[in-house]
C-alpha cells in the first residue's frame, strides 16, 4: 500500500513543472486579462485602477482607430485567406504532378516559411522601396510608371498581402501535397474506369477527400491573419493613414505606448470574439458542405 | 514547377548578393552580382557598438531558444507521461483544458503576462522569455498522443524488474517517442527564435534584445542603409538556415503531419 501511494505522489511530481507554469502563465494571464477588461488601469494617469463596467468595450465601439484597425485586419485576411487557399493547393497538385525534383522544390517553397517575420519583410521592403526598389527599378526597365507600393492607401495592404503570401504560402503547400498523397489511388482508378473527366475527379474525388485538412489550413490562415503584426510593423509602420495597423498592432500601442493597459485588453478580447467568430463560421460552413 | 521554386528562392538570393554591396552600389538595383564584392556592411554589423549589438543579440536569441526548446521537451514530456502512462486522477479533463487553452490568440496574454512578468521583477530578464514559454499546450497534447500508443507490456516488464517511475520515465518512455520529440524540439526552436512580440514587449534594454527585435529596430536608424540591413538581416538568418538544409527532411515531414492529425 505505501509504495502505491508514493507512486501516486510521483506521478503528480511529473505534472507538477509544466502545471505550475500553466498555472502562472495561462490561468492566471486569462483571469487577469478578464478582470482588466473592465478597469481602468492607465499607468500614466494619477487615477488609481478601478472598475469601470462596460466602459472599455463601449469606448472601442466609439473609438474611429478601433474601427479602422478592425477594418484593416478584416481587409488583410480576407485578402489573403483565399489567395493563399488557392496559390498553396495549385502548388500542391504541381508538385504532385512532378516526377522528379519533388523533394528540392517542396524544401525551396518552404524555405521563406524559416525566415523571421522581421527578415522576410525587411527583405521585402527593399524591393518596394520607391526610389531604390526592385519593383520600381523593373518596372521603369519595361516603361512603366513607379508605382507607390507602399506609400499610397490603397496599396500598401495589398503589397503587405504579396509579401505575406510568399512568407507564407510554403507551410500551407505542405499540408495540402501531405493531403493529395493520401487519397487512395484505387478511387482514381475505378472512376476513370467509369469515364470521368479530369473535372468531374477533382470535384468530386479529390476535393472532399482533402476537405478536412483543407478545413484545417483555412482555420489556421485565418487566425493568422487576424494577427496581422510584424509585416505592418517593418514595412509601413501601421501607415500611411493607418491604413495598414490591425488591431493587434493597436492594442500593443495602446497598451505599450499609451500605457492604458485596460483599455487595451478589452480590444484584445474584442479581436479574440472576431477570430472566434470567424472560425465557427468556416467550421460549420465547410462541415456542412461535406455532408 | 522549378520556376516556382525560383520565385521563391529569389528574394533569398537577391538578398545574400545585395548584403556583399558596398552601400553606393546597393542603390542600383541593375546590376545583381556585386562588383566589387565587398564585406563593408558584416563589418558594420558586426562591429561591437552599444546602439546595435548584433553579437550580443544573436548570444541572447541562442540561450532563450535553447532553453525554451529545453523546457519545453523536459516538462511536456514528464506532464504527458504523467496523463498517458501514469493516468493521473482526471487526466481526460487536464487534456481538454489544455486543448481549449491552445485555442486562445497569443494577443490575449500580452498585458497579463506583462503584469505578472513585472510582478516577479523579470521583465527584460532572458527569464521572460523562457519560462512564460514553456506554459504552451501543444508539446503536451502531441506528447501525450503518441505516450497512448506504446504498449502497456513494455512498462509492465520494467515494473517487475523493479525499476522505478523515473527510470521508465528515462529509458522506456522518451526513447520510444523520440521522433516526436524531435518534430516538437524544431517547432519549438523556431517558434522561439522568430518570436518578436514577446520580446519586443518584454524586454526594455538595447543589450537584452534578441536579434529580431534588435534587427527591427535597429534598421529603423538606417532606414535606406540596405547593404547593413540586409547583412543583418542574412546573419540572423544564417543559423535557421543552416538547421533547415540539415533537417530539411524533419521539419518538412512534421509540418505535413501537423494538419493530418486529429
Amino acid at each position: 500500500m505505501r509504495s502505491f501511494g508514493s507512486q501516486r505522489f510521483t506521478s503528480y511530481l511529473f505534472l507538477a513543472p509544466y502545471g505550475l507554469s500553466f498555472l502562472v502563465f495561462i490561468v492566471a494571464p486569462i483571469l487577469v486579462a478578464l478582470s482588466l477588461a473592465f478597469t481602468q488601469l492607465d499607468l500614466t494617469s494619477r487615477v488609481p485602477s478601478h472598475l469601470v463596467g462596460l466602459d472599455n468595450f463601449s469606448e472601442a465601439l466609439h473609438d474611429p482607430y478601433f474601427g479602422q484597425a478592425a477594418v484593416a485586419t478584416l481587409r488583410f485576411t480576407i485578402l489573403i485567406v483565399p489567395s493563399l487557399i488557392v496559390l498553396a493547393f495549385g502548388l500542391a497538385i504541381g508538385l504532385q504532378a512532378m516526377s522528379f525534383g519533388r523533394n528540392a522544390v517542396r524544401g525551396l517553397i518552404f524555405l521563406p516559411g524559416m525566415f523571421n517575420v522581421v527578415v522576410a519583410s525587411l527583405i521585402w521592403r527593399w524591393f518596394y522601396d520607391g526610389e531604390f526598389g526592385l519593383f520600381n527599378f523593373l518596372l521603369k526597365k519595361v516603361g512603366l510608371p513607379h508605382a507607390p507600393w507602399l506609400s499610397d492607401k490603397s496599396w500598401a495592404m495589398p503589397s503587405i498581402v504579396a509579401m505575406s503570401l510568399w512568407w507564407g504560402l510554403g507551410g500551407a503547400t505542405i499540408i495540402l501535397f501531405a493531403a493529395l498523397q493520401q487519397v487512395p489511388t484505387h478511387l482514381y482508378e475505378a472512376a476513370m474506369l467509369d469515364g470521368a473527366t479530369s473535372r468531374g475527379l477533382f470535384a468530386n474525388i479529390t476535393l472532399p477527400q482533402v476537405r478536412p485538412v483543407l478545413l484545417f489550413v483555412v482555420v489556421t490562415s485565418t487566425i493568422g491573419g487576424f494577427q496581422l503584426f510584424g509585416q505592418s510593423f517593418i514595412l509601413t509602420s501601421g501607415g500611411p493613414e493607418r491604413s495598414t495597423t490591425g488591431l493587434v498592432m493597436l492594442i500593443y500601442d495602446t497598451a505599450f505606448h499609451k500605457y492604458r493597459l485596460g483599455y487595451a485588453s478589452a480590444i484584445s478580447w474584442l479581436l479574440f470574439a472576431m477570430i472566434a467568430a470567424f472560425v465557427l463560421l468556416q467550421f460549420f460552413g465547410l462541415r456542412r458542405s461535406v455532408d | 514547377m522549378a520556376l516556382v521554386a525560383l520565385v521563391f528562392l529569389a528574394p533569398v538570393i537577391l538578398m545574400l548578393l545585395t548584403s556583399f554591396k558596398t552601400s553606393g552600389e546597393v542603390l542600383n538595383p541593375s546590376t545583381i552580382i556585386p562588383h566589387p564584392w565587398s564585406l563593408a556592411g558584416y563589418a558594420k554589423v558586426l562591429k561591437y557598438s552599444e546602439e546595435s549589438p548584433m553579437g550580443l543579440w544573436l548570444l541572447n536569441s541562442l540561450l532563450v531558444s535553447t532553453s525554451v526548446t529545453f523546457l519545453v521537451l523536459l516538462f511536456s514530456s514528464m506532464s504527458a507521461f504523467a496523463i498517458a502512462r501514469l493516468r493521473v486522477k482526471g487526466a481526460g479533463k487536464i487534456i481538454t483544458l489544455i486543448v481549449v487553452s491552445m485555442m486562445i490568440p497569443g494577443q490575449l496574454f500580452l498585458i497579463p503576462v506583462y503584469l505578472i512578468l513585472n510582478w516577479l521583477r523579470w521583465l527584460d530578464t532572458p527569464l521572460a522569455l523562457i519560462v512564460p514559454a514553456t506554459a504552451g499546450g501543444f508539446g503536451v497534447f502531441m506528447l501525450t498522443q503518441f505516450m497512448k500508443s506504446i504498449p502497456p507490456s513494455l512498462e509492465e516488464a520494467a515494473v517487475i524488474d523493479g525499476c522505478g517511475l523515473w527510470r521508465i520515465y528515462w529509458e522506456i518512455c522518451l526513447p520510444l517517442v523520440a521522433p516526436a520529440m524531435a518534430t516538437l524540439g524544431i517547432f519549438t526552436f523556431i517558434g522561439s527564435w522568430n518570436d518578436f512580440l514577446g520580446p519586443l514587449v518584454y524586454m526594455d534594454s538595447v543589450r537584452s534584445y534578441t536579434l529580431p527585435v534588435g534587427i527591427a529596430l535597429y534598421q529603423s536608424s538606417y532606414v535606406s542603409e540596405y547593404s547593413l540591413t540586409l547583412a543583418a538581416s542574412a546573419l540572423g538568418t544564417a543559423p535557421l538556415i543552416v538547421v533547415f538544409i540539415i533537417l530539411q527532411k524533419q521539419i518538412v515531414a512534421s509540418m505535413a503531419t501537423s494538419g493530418l492529425k486529429d
